[in-house]
């Protein structure tokens, strides 16, 4: 196979990947609605990555591979990462000592939920909730290179009654991260990707707004919304659930 | 806790699971995975105040790749150890790689996980470890040039070849 990174061969992956940058998706998408071989090509891909995607890691290591790892390096593995059991007990006991700020800071994934809701709050006072509109995912992925470091995850879940809106650049622990925007009924919900530690399981509740919080891949997703806590757990288990840039 | 260590606990303990995922897909065995993640975090350790703060998961994974094909040099056969040129071997013996292979992407879509996973295992080191981070690790293909110290041309012809046999492979068992 030639190497020349134009190759339509090479491209049609490229798109696939989110690669293209918004101009060049579109001449491609343009291309592609005239050729149906690369049309089929694409359909292939399409498919062939969903497949790939059952078989994500689960991001989690074997218990024994990080105690090993974390005395290797000389760190105390009980300083690091509460349980939510010994969390619940640092609670009862921080709650008579200590005011809310104080116990924020141990909660795992530290103050990112807060910081993720904030940024909701702050993007719906704002004139309009994201940075760039657009309910393709082939544009609001590549609209992301440059903006942040990480390419976002992005997915279709308009048919499941959850369009996307749009993308915005967030800045969570100080460092610009990408958000994605749905639309449910008449509300948003913000999903924000952060490298970073995993958020503990369960929803969770501040001024009245829910977070959920997973690992995937590596990344941890914060989902934060007004909408039914049901709601908010149906959209994370589609979101979840779908294929990857399809 | 000192520096070194409280910045080890923030660039490399996050992407321990990927560490591990990434070394159990290039070692295809996870007593040898545990081993390369352990030896690539001691040395991710002592080069802690060499990672500039850019991708903690791309520094992490390429320490990871490294230490998993020296690992893999020193204690297996080294016969096993891939050629630099896979391209060029590849063309050499008639790579059917751009064959008019063309199932139906539905049966694709449905593809059975274990056998996609033993087609994965079966590729060549170079086109699986591209993959793998493409697919599984979600790496832009900048960060997969910089892991796997390659230019983007030449991750993108890996990538094109890698899924054009595994979708012409379960096109033919499935058939």
């Amino acid at each position: 196979m030639t190497q020349q990174p134009d190759h339509p061969l090479l491209l049609v992956h490229a798109y696939c990947d989110g690669e293209l940058d918004p101009a060049n998706a579109l001449a491609f998408e343009r291309r592609m609605a005239e050729d149906p071989l690369l049309a089929a090509e694409r359909d292939r891909i399409m498919a062939f990555k969903s497949a790939m995607a059952k078989l994500r890691p689960a991001g989690v290591a074997p218990p024994a591979l990080r105690a090993r790892v974390e005395r290797t390096v000389g760190l105390n593995r009980t300083t690091r990462r509460p349980t939510w059991s010994a969390l619940a007990a640092s609670i009862l006991l921080s709650a008579v000592i200590a005011s809310a700020a104080t116990w924020r800071l141990l909660v795992p994934g530290g103050l990112v939920p807060d910081e993720v809701v904030d940024s909701h709050i702050r993007s719906l006072m704002a004139a309009q909730p994201f940075d760039v509109a657009s309910s393709d995912r082939h544009t609001v992925k590549p609209w992301f290179n440059g903006h942040t470091i990480q390419s976002p995850r992005v997915v279709d879940l308009a048919s499941d009654g959850f369009p996307l809106i749009g993308g915005r650049v967030d800045v969570i622990a100080k460092t610009p991260v990408p958000s994605l925007v749905y639309r449910y009924q008449k509300h948003l919900i913000t999903v924000t990707q952060v490298q970073g530690p995993a958020p503990p399981s369960g929803v969770r509740t501040t001024e009245g707004y829910h977070v959920i919080g997973w690992m995937d891949g590596g990344v941890a997703y914060w989902a934060v919304s007004d909408v039914g806590e049901g709601e908010l757990k149906k959209f994370v288990q589609l979101f979840r659930a779908a294929p990857t840039d399809q | 806790m000192s520096d070194e260590r409280t910045r080890f606990a923030n660039v490399v303990l996050p992407h321990l699971g990927d560490a591990y995922a990434l070394a159990r897909w290039i070692a295809r065995n996870e007593s040898d995975a545990e081993d390369i993640v352990q030896e690539a975090c001691l040395r991710a350790f002592r080069g802690i105040s060499g990672f500039g703060d850019v991708n903690a998961r791309a520094w992490v994974l390429s320490i990871v790749r490294n230490t998993a094909y020296t690992w893999l040099k020193k204690h297996r056969d080294p016969r096993v150890i891939p050629v630099d040129n896979v391209e060029e071997v590849a063309d050499a013996a008639g790579d059917q790689d751009l064959g008019p292979a063309a199932p139906d992407a539905g049966l694709i879509a449905r593809a059975d996980s274990a056998r996609l996973e033993a087609a994965i295992a079966a590729l060549p080191d170079e086109f699986r470890e591209t993959l793998v981070l493409r697919e599984l690790q979600g790496l832009d293909y900048r960060a997969i040039a910089e892991v796997t110290g390659v230019p983007v041309g030449t991750v993108m012809s890996r990538l094109a070849r890698a899924r054009r046999r595994l979708i012409a492979r379960l096109g033919k068992e499935d058939a």
